[in-house]
């Protein structure tokens, strides 16, 4: 009598349990695509530590900002929904390799819709790769070689224009306003991007009339210019163009100085984009020039959460306490191609929404974004910008200008 | 003719930083047998240490020397005793992982705190200008005190009672401690001495160099290729290496393009692995 009853109650429990599991498991799958469809996730493997990490938390800062503001409004509409943002970061200690494993990571068990892609064109190259495999559209804002973009990748878009915008227009720029120029050395990062400027400025140099007396690359790794810049001095050009990231450019400035290697015009590419540059160089950044996808100096219109540049600026100033470079514009502006993509394709498939941004054709606080074929944005007129006692006056176009050019001193 | 003045007194000069920075690298290699992966953060620390002390409160480079080098060797004396000789006998395999790991954690930490932003000592001495030369103050003063400091560590591993108990202990462990040396103290002052050229090294560099933790595995780097071709565990060897890799990537820079600068340092480093394991002023037997 006794084990009947444990063995009654026994079963009712089981019964019991089973039929709670059930239950749950029953609630689970009919909540599971619920949940899944309340937030559109972006993934973004970011550097976050080791040598990229400055440009990795550019990012993170703007992707932020953006997410915030979005959801605040509600989400991105979708169909006749609103639907959340959720983005999910991983640090990828700027090593390419992990950066790839994560992106992989994203895909497959986070269940991301869209990818962000890191810092750099060698970087871009390989997360967009498996954004490929896996059919995610990826959007690149800190890309600007043309060769991330000649792969054919059908789900890669780059908020940045191609390179080639910023060399025609400097030498035509500078051959006007410092007519005597004539020669031109340059010395190159032998990296994807640095590279393709150095090479793309020596090209648009020869098609405008300057003779090229000088042109390496340096290696990745170089902690000592004094050899190039020996070579450069001897060679006496008009114009001296530097590519590198911030530590070479301040390393080769620094040397020009101590070996007195000069020229009226100095360019290092990218150094004034950065405030970094100015601060680690103090009065030897004066009289750098040099050209950026964009500037807050610019005043653009158009949809998003930002409606203005001016907008943009206020918020990011308040936020940061300091200046937004184009690395800031440029990713802030990636999200809006996504909720434009969206709002157009009115659903999540995946092939909707490539298409969708492939035919993006809007104005945004960062200018417009119209992506070409190969998946990057249009060019346009790029400002031209310099190094004036110690802040960042925009030489060109007219539009914006709002200094004249100076000689080296 | 001048050109070649230019770059021979380049490549002096960049040769006796690259001695300043592989002689402690070469010495805890050389007597520990430990190949200490956390060289090249240690300089940086060392870098970082001058240029907050310079730009926060306004303390000169010079003045920081002795304040970097005292750290920096309690620092290094630490972490031999504490974590260090706990393995120091395994396989070198096992000692590279853990000062890897170390490493990492060093690595890290720094790029957390201070950011991998490039930073500079704005002091900009100027040059000096001999016609056909031009010689940058910062740097000649940075050959200066890195030859000195090579220097000192001479006199001391030649004429003090500790720098021949160095010796004693890299060329025999077990006849040095059936002679009454403690060599687990000897270790940690090893690593120590190693951890404070690294950190007077990082002084010296903060005045020529950007201080960013990018840089922390060039410089490790260099001290391997300036150790193989000197010769392992002698200060005379670093001084020879850094001098020699200094003025053929000056000159391989000139004649074949800065591109390949770093390429014939390295090729150098090869030659000599098969022709000349020693280096050039190493002994046989201590490779």
């Amino acid at each position: 009598m006794f084990a009947q009853g444990i063995l009654r109650s026994a079963r009712t429990g089981l019964l019991a349990g089973g039929l709670a599991s059930g239950l749950l498991a029953a609630g689970l799958m009919a909540s599971s695509p619920a949940l899944a469809q309340e937030t559109i996730k972006i993934g973004a493997p970011l550097a976050l530590t080791g040598g990229l990490a400055d440009e990795g938390h550019k990012q993170d800062v703007v992707w932020k900002m953006w997410v915030e503001k979005v959801n605040a409004a509600g989400g991105i509409p979708v169909g006749d929904k609103k639907l959340k943002v959720e983005l999910i970061e991983y640090d990828y200690q700027s090593e390419g390799q992990r950066a790839s494993q994560l992106a992989e990571k994203l895909i497959n068990d986070d269940k991301v819709q869209f990818l962000f892609s890191p810092f750099g064109s060698g970087h871009t190259k390989i997360v967009a790769g498996v954004g490929e495999r896996y059919q995610v559209p990826t959007i690149a804002c800190v890309a600007s070689s043309e060769s991330v973009y000649d792969q054919t990748l059908k789900y890669l878009f780059g908020t940045l224009s191609p390179n080639g915008g910023m060399t025609t227009a400097m030498v035509a720029f500078f051959k006007e306003k410092f007519p005597q120029t004539k020669t031109i050395a340059v010395l190159g990062r032998d990296d994807v991007f640095p590279k393709s400027m150095a090479e793309g400025i020596a090209k648009a140099a020869e098609a405008g009339g300057l003779n090229v007396v000088y042109k390496e690359l340096y290696p990745v790794g170089t902690m000592d210019h004094a050899a190039a810049l020996s070579s450069i001095k001897a060679a006496k050009p008009d114009w001296i163009y530097v590519t590198g990231y911030t530590q070479d450019l301040i390393l080769a400035r620094k040397q020009m100085q101590d070996l007195g290697v000069t020229a009226p015009i100095v360019t290092m590419v990218t150094g004034p984009s950065y405030k970094e540059f100015t601060e680690g160089l103090g009065p030897l950044a004066n009289g750098i020039s040099s050209s950026s996808w964009w500037h807050h100096l610019t005043s653009y219109e158009g949809q998003g959460v930002w409606p203005t540049t001016a907008a943009f600026y206020e918020d990011f100033k308040a936020r940061t306490k300091g200046d937004p470079d184009y690395v800031h514009g440029s990713c802030a502006a990636a999200g809006e191609v996504i909720v434009d993509a969206l709002a157009r394709a009115g659903s999540l498939d995946k092939a909707k929404v490539r298409d969708a941004i492939a035919a993006t054709d809007i104005q945004t606080f960062y200018g417009p974004i119209k992506f070409g074929p190969n998946g990057m944005n249009l060019s346009r007129e790029l400002p031209i910008i310099q190094v004036q006692d110690g802040t960042i006056k925009v030489l060109a176009p007219a539009a914006i200008k709002n200094a004249d050019m100076i000689a080296m001193p | 003719m001048a050109i070649y003045l230019q770059i021979i007194s380049n490549g002096l000069m960049l040769g006796a930083l690259y001695a300043c920075l592989a002689v402690g690298f070469s010495l805890v290699w050389g007597v520990l047998n430990v190949i200490n992966m956390l060289h090249g953060s240690f300089i940086i620390l060392g870098g970082y240490l001058t240029f907050f002390a310079w730009h926060l409160y306004g303390i000169h480079p010079v003045v920081m020397l002795p304040i970097v080098a005292a750290l920096m060797f309690a620092l290094g004396f630490a972490l031999q005793k504490l974590v260090i000789n706990r393995v120091v006998s395994a396989p070198v395999l096992t000692t590279l992982t853990l000062t890897f790991g170390l490493d990492m954690i060093l690595y890290n930490a720094m790029t957390y705190w201070f950011t991998a932003t490039p930073r500079r000592i704005t002091l900009d001495l100027g040059a000096v200008d001999l016609g056909s030369v031009v010689l940058p103050v910062d740097r000649l003063i940075g050959t200066a005190l890195a030859l000195v400091l090579t220097l000192l560590l001479y006199g001391v591993m030649r004429g003090s009672s500790i720098g021949r108990a160095i010796v004693a202990v890299r060329m025999d462990r077990s006849a040095a401690e059936l002679m009454g040396i403690r060599t687990d103290r000897i270790y940690a002052i090893t690593f120590g001495i190693g951890a404070l050229m690294a950190g007077v090294a990082g002084v010296v560099f903060a005045t020529v160099f950007p201080i960013t933790t990018n840089v922390t595995g060039i410089w490790l780097g260099k001290a391997f290729v300036v150790c193989v071709v000197g010769g392992l565990g002698s200060v005379p060897g670093a001084l020879v290496g850094g001098l020699v890799l200094g003025l053929v990537e000056s000159f391989a820079g000139h004649w074949f393009g800065p591109q390949q600068a770093i390429t014939a340092g390295f090729v150098l480093m090869l030659v000599l692995l098969v022709t000349r394991p020693t280096g050039l002023i190493g002994v046989r037997g201590y490779e």
